[in-house]
């Protein structure tokens, strides 16, 4: 292969032979094989001619390119933990960083969500009621709501503002974060469940009810804004809970009972639909306070 | 829209007719009409003007009670025209946010995909020239809360200028910026005005003597002038005089480095006048008797 292809120079101080161009052509595109890559690899150490031959021979945009690539690799932001876990489960690396900017996703807020269902579990335990885990039923339907309402809005997300005036669809944004969170949230809610099996199925009591405050808490949010929302859906279930109490002298409390459930399942349901119908208006800020909400733009021409 | 169709202009690129909003009882904005064209446009006025409502209402970021405008042809009364005003928009809010734990780069990158750029390399792409634009190359991989006041703001500006925005809003952009940062961000202001519209609110006469072929000036949510910055000096001309001590009878005075009052009013006889500047402009026009020029 070497013989043929290379010169010889009438130069005796010089090198005794040149890297033939069609090899430096090969060597540019990375196509040169062993054994002439290490002879042209060595040679063009020491020879200026082949250097410059190996110069006019390169196409300047591949090389550019090449440069790009590079430039490119160095700047890739290194994923956190949740962004690598999402792209990996075949998350889109766009939707995995918009995800990774959700307040709530946070370690300390998932830390944060972790102590309270630990304390309240714990708390259930040793209260040692009879019938039904009445506190860890009345808290857990919250977390979720309390989740969702944060994970977009004015109040945690410094770019509020920006994501607003973003093409992207104000409720494509929710949705992107909404789900993680409240599946986030109901998976933790599962696994405190399980840490209460003398209640058996009882202990999901919360189930329906989280999902029917959630969905009313985002329905109302274009109405009555991202805090006002979720703040009165929460206290209507305090204040049902206890007038439950009150009502109750003994026995199940009546939003765990057959019924109540069927309610919260009702709610859940009509108050997604709602929401659906409402998501356009999730796409500017209200005119009137930070935080009043929604309920700017109001034609419902978007797909 | 019927008001726009009147205005004499050269293809103005965004429009704004009757805009009127109300926060409970104040009119922050008061019918109001501008027409920008391409280049950098200034908007003045003191705290409680209005400026930021105009600016978040020309950026989509809330709608008005009356009035309508269209930006680069689109009309954001409609969900679809909206969307195309968005997808054109360049915004820098008055106090932009940052997600503190994002690099430089990752803060562009995220506002990169709120602009829809989705395909990951070409998107990497344009987040490095904007950085570049803003000089921010050398420290892209910093995160945000370790950076100056100056170059997280550069930072924001490289987030507005992602996806080459036509109609580039600036709220309050050199607030906070010592006198050199602000000098450079001038600069890049003024770069990013080449061949698209910005408009630029600012309290700081100097950013529109220095970056502006037009200026409107705000006054109680009303436009109270609208015009190039010569045409606002002009108002000033024989109303500008110097003495040793303050007039009395000027509408407002000011001690010089030199020692001696800079007067603005209705000078006295044979007072030593002196050549109007912006500053003097302004203050006249922020004076009651100028609202005549307001235009409808």
């Amino acid at each position: 292969m070497s013989d043929g292809d290379t010169n010889e120079t009438r130069d005796p101080g010089a090198m005794t032979w040149h890297v033939a161009e069609d090899d430096l052509r090969a060597y540019v595109r990375g196509e040169l094989a062993a054994p002439m890559l290490w002879s042209a690899d060595t040679h063009l150490m020491a020879c200026a001619h082949c250097r410059a031959v190996l110069a006019e021979v390169s196409d300047p945009v591949p090389l550019d390119e090449g440069w790009e690539r590079l430039d490119a690799e160095l700047d890739v932001p290194r994923p956190g933990f949740l962004e690598s876990m999402l792209v990996r489960a075949g998350v889109a690396d766009h939707t995995a960083r918009l995800l990774a900017a959700t307040p709530v996703l946070r370690r300390s807020w998932l830390s944060a969500l972790v102590a309270v269902l630990f304390c309240t579990v714990i708390a259930t335990s040793s209260a040692g009621a009879p019938d039904s885990p009445a506190l860890f039923l009345a808290l857990a339907p919250l977390l979720p709501l309390a989740g969702v309402a944060l994970s977009y809005g004015p109040v945690l997300d410094p770019t509020y503002e920006m994501a607003v005036v973003s093409p992207m669809h104000g409720f494509r944004l929710l949705m992107i974060r909404t789900v993680p969170v409240l599946a986030t949230a109901l998976a933790l809610n599962g696994l405190a469940t399980l840490a209460l099996p003398s209640y058996g199925l009882r202990a999901l009591a919360w189930l329906l009810p989280a999902l029917a405050l959630t969905s009313t808490g985002l329905a109302l949010t274009p109405r009555l804004g991202p805090v006002l929302a979720p703040s009165l859906v929460g206290g209507t279930w305090i204040a049902v809970l206890l007038i439950a109490q009150g009502t109750t002298s003994e026995g199940t409390l009546a939003p765990y009972t057959v019924a109540g459930q069927s309610v919260a399942a009702a709610v859940a349901v009509l108050a997604a639909g709602l929401f659906y119908l409402r998501r356009d208006r999730f796409d500017s800020t209200s005119a009137h306070t930070p935080f009043a909400g929604f309920t700017g733009y109001t034609d419902g021409g978007a797909a | 829209m019927s008001d726009l169709s009147s205005v004499p202009s050269a293809a103005p690129t965004v429009s704004a007719a009757g805009l009127t909003l109300r926060y409970g009882g104040t009119a922050a904005l008061d019918d109001v009409s501008v027409r920008l064209g391409e280049g950098v446009t200034g908007l003045l006025g003191p705290n409680g003007a209005g400026k930021t409502t105009l600016l978040r209402v020309l950026a989509t970021a809330v709608p008005p009670d009356k009035g309508a405008f269209t930006v680069l042809g689109n009309d954001p009364g409609t969900s679809a025209g909206r969307q195309e005003v968005r997808r054109a928009l360049g915004y820098l809010p008055q106090a932009p946010g940052f997600h503190p734990d994002f690099s430089a780069f990752e803060f562009v990158d995220y506002v990169a995909i709120l602009k829809e750029l989705t395909d990951r390399t070409a998107r990497h792409r344009e987040v490095r020239r904007v950085l570049d634009a803003v000089a921010l190359s050398d420290v892209r991989s910093k995160r945000i809360k370790k950076l100056s006041g100056g170059m997280r703001q550069r930072v924001a500006l490289a987030a507005a200028l992602v996806g080459d925005p036509g109609f580039l809003v600036l709220d309050e952009p050199t607030v906070g910026l010592d006198p050199e940062q602000r000098m450079r961000f001038r600069e890049l202001i003024a770069r990013a005005g080449e061949g698209r519209t910005v408009l630029l609110s600012t309290h700081q006469t100097e950013d529109v003597a220095m970056l502006c072929h037009r200026v409107i000036v705000m006054v109680r949510g009303r436009v109270r002038f609208e015009g190039t910055p010569a045409e606002l000096t002009a108002r000033a001309a024989g109303r500008v005089w110097s003495s040793t001590e303050r007039d009395p009878g000027a509408w407002a005075g000011w001690r010089t480095g030199t020692g001696s009052f800079r007067n603005v009013g209705e000078p006295p006889e044979g007072a030593d006048m002196v050549e109007p500047t912006l500053e003097d402009g302004y203050l006249l026009t922020l004076d009651g008797e100028s609202s005549e020029v307001a235009p409808a």
